[in-house]
């Protein structure tokens, strides 16, 4: 397997290949990245992929800002169903 | 209604809900987990002083310790938000909804991945899985292993599974690339493993005894590093070689290897295949702070404590009201620096609660915390140290920047 063929998000199927791509053709951060490929975006939350999608991100960065986490957490961090979300329960 | 609420059931969290209970509070513990210990749960080891540390009697001992006090547990329960309403945090948990006005993270840390073509076949874990597999469930990962990223924790949970009766075929790098960080460079794992050696004993020096003191280390420090590697308790350890490639059909079926120079590049031509039925790849530690970047907790990134933490003090109180940090969530360190955490937050919380007289006692127990610290047996960070005192520097500038306000 070709190392670009190397899938980052599982849940989204986002390669690395994509990832380069993306980072190479609008020079974003890490945040854009993430809503462009939707890399991070899928069912686990970005638990897998987070600090990968992170890194791609950052090697183009002069600096890492020391005080602000990259990618934002946002509720909920753990999936939920969508009967406990909506107060259905059976 | 709580006295306290603790999320995380490893050895802080634990540990703290005994102090608070020890001091008449009513608290209760929440855990996605469906047991008790956390990552505590893994460890087995062999001590300096020739004690056995097993992880599972320290859970159950600390776990018994805490019912008998009159503690709650709720196992299996993920909460999946937090919010500070009305002079109360509010926890989402999936199947209720709870409230208290002191709030303990003792999340713990996750384990960074590292990206290598393959690692989505079946077989391939993170290397605290194949550790819990094996230690916990006694389920063997599979026959013959390769571990892929070299660090303390990597390194100790190679043992265990040789201790498990699970081949290591060999222990060797990723090859780098832009996922990849200095676990993919030979000349800076080389380096941190040196750094282990000169810190306090490590279990590079004790588990591997007379060998490691001597030829092995001697080895990785005279000729840089041979190319075929070394051995630590059989396992072959391999600075020079990265794996190309996890190979398989439908599962893992061995890995691709190859030699790299000291700068981390392929030798074109030195490929190999080295058969495998299960992979660990192991990116080390990074603290697991998910709720309290929700709660609204100004961080800090401190490479030497694993990543960003949650500003905190040495009571262990974050910037926000009533919430409370403990363990790796703050750094990442070993189970006995987390339990003297625990001890601490737990005591902040009963002071936050009205007893009396706690103030030297807290005292004390920050004290046994760097104590702990210093006579820690396995450092996940040579600069540990450094680490503190930087989150310590930024708490301090930032209650400076309050009180200015």
């Amino acid at each position: 397997m070709q190392k670009n063929n190397m899938i980052i998000c599982r849940c989204e199927e986002v390669t690395y290949a994509d990832l380069k791509k993306t980072k190479e053709k609008y020079n974003c951060t890490a945040r854009e990245l993430k809503l462009r490929t939707r890399a991070g975006m899928g069912y686990c939350g970005g638990r897998t992929c987070r600090s990968a999608v992170d890194k791609i991100a950052s090697s183009l960065e002069k600096q890492k800002e020391k005080d602000i986490i990259p990618l934002k957490y946002q509720p909920p961090v753990r999936p939920v169903s969508f009967a406990d979300l909506g107060g259905e329960h059976k | 209604m709580h006295n306290g609420i603790i999320i995380g059931a490893g050895p802080a969290g634990l540990t703290a809900a005994v102090t608070c209970a020890e001091n008449g509070l009513d608290v209760i513990v929440l855990d996605e987990y469906m047991r008790a210990g956390g990552r505590l749960l893994g460890q087995l080891y062999e001590q300096p002083d020739g004690k056995w540390w097993n992880g599972i009697k320290e859970s159950e001992r600390l776990f018994q310790q805490a019912v008998d006090l009159g503690v709650q547990f709720r196992f299996g329960t993920a909460v999946s938000n937090i919010e500070y309403l009305d002079d109360m945090w509010v926890i989402y948990t999936e199947k209720e909804v709870l409230q208290t006005s002191n709030l303990l993270l003792a999340t713990g840390a996750a384990e960074s991945p590292v990206p290598v073509p393959g690692w989505t076949l079946p077989g391939v874990m993170s290397v605290g899985a194949a550790q819990v597999m094996t230690n916990v469930h006694r389920v063997k990962p599979g026959e013959r292993g390769v571990i892929i990223g070299i660090n303390v924790l990597s390194a100790a949970i190679a043992m265990e599974l040789q201790l498990a009766g699970v081949e290591v075929a060999s222990l060797t790098l990723p090859r780098m690339s832009e996922v990849t960080d200095v676990e993919a460079h030979p000349k800076e794992v080389m380096d941190s493993l040196l750094h282990v050696s000169h810190m306090a004993p490590s279990p590079f020096v004790k588990l591997g005894s007379k060998f490691m003191k001597g030829d092995f280390m001697k080895k990785m420090g005279a000729a840089f590093y041979p190319k075929n590697g070394v051995k630590m308790w059989d396992i072959p350890i391999q600075l020079r070689k990265a794996v190309i490639e996890i190979y398989g059909e439908n599962q893992v079926e061995g890995v691709t290897l190859a030699t790299i120079n000291s700068k981390g590049d392929v030798v074109p031509g030195t490929e190999e295949n080295i058969a495998a039925d299960f992979v660990c790849i192991a990116g080390g530690l990074y603290p697991l702070a998910e709720l309290a970047a929700i709660a609204g907790c100004p961080f800090y990134l401190v490479e030497e404590l694993g990543g960003y933490v949650p500003l905190h003090s040495e009571e262990m109180e974050t910037t926000l009201d009533g919430l409370y940090v403990a363990g790796n969530i703050t750094g990442i360190e070993g189970a006995k620096v987390a339990a003297a955490q625990g001890h601490v937050a737990g005591l902040s919380i009963a002071r936050n609660n009205g007893i009396r007289s706690l103030d030297y006692k807290i005292m004390d127990a920050i004290q046994h915390v760097k104590t702990t610290r210093d006579h820690a047996y396995i450092q996940f960070h040579p600069q540990i140290q450094k680490g503190r005192s930087k989150i310590q520097d930024q708490w301090n500038t930032y209650q400076r920047n309050v009180q200015e306000v």
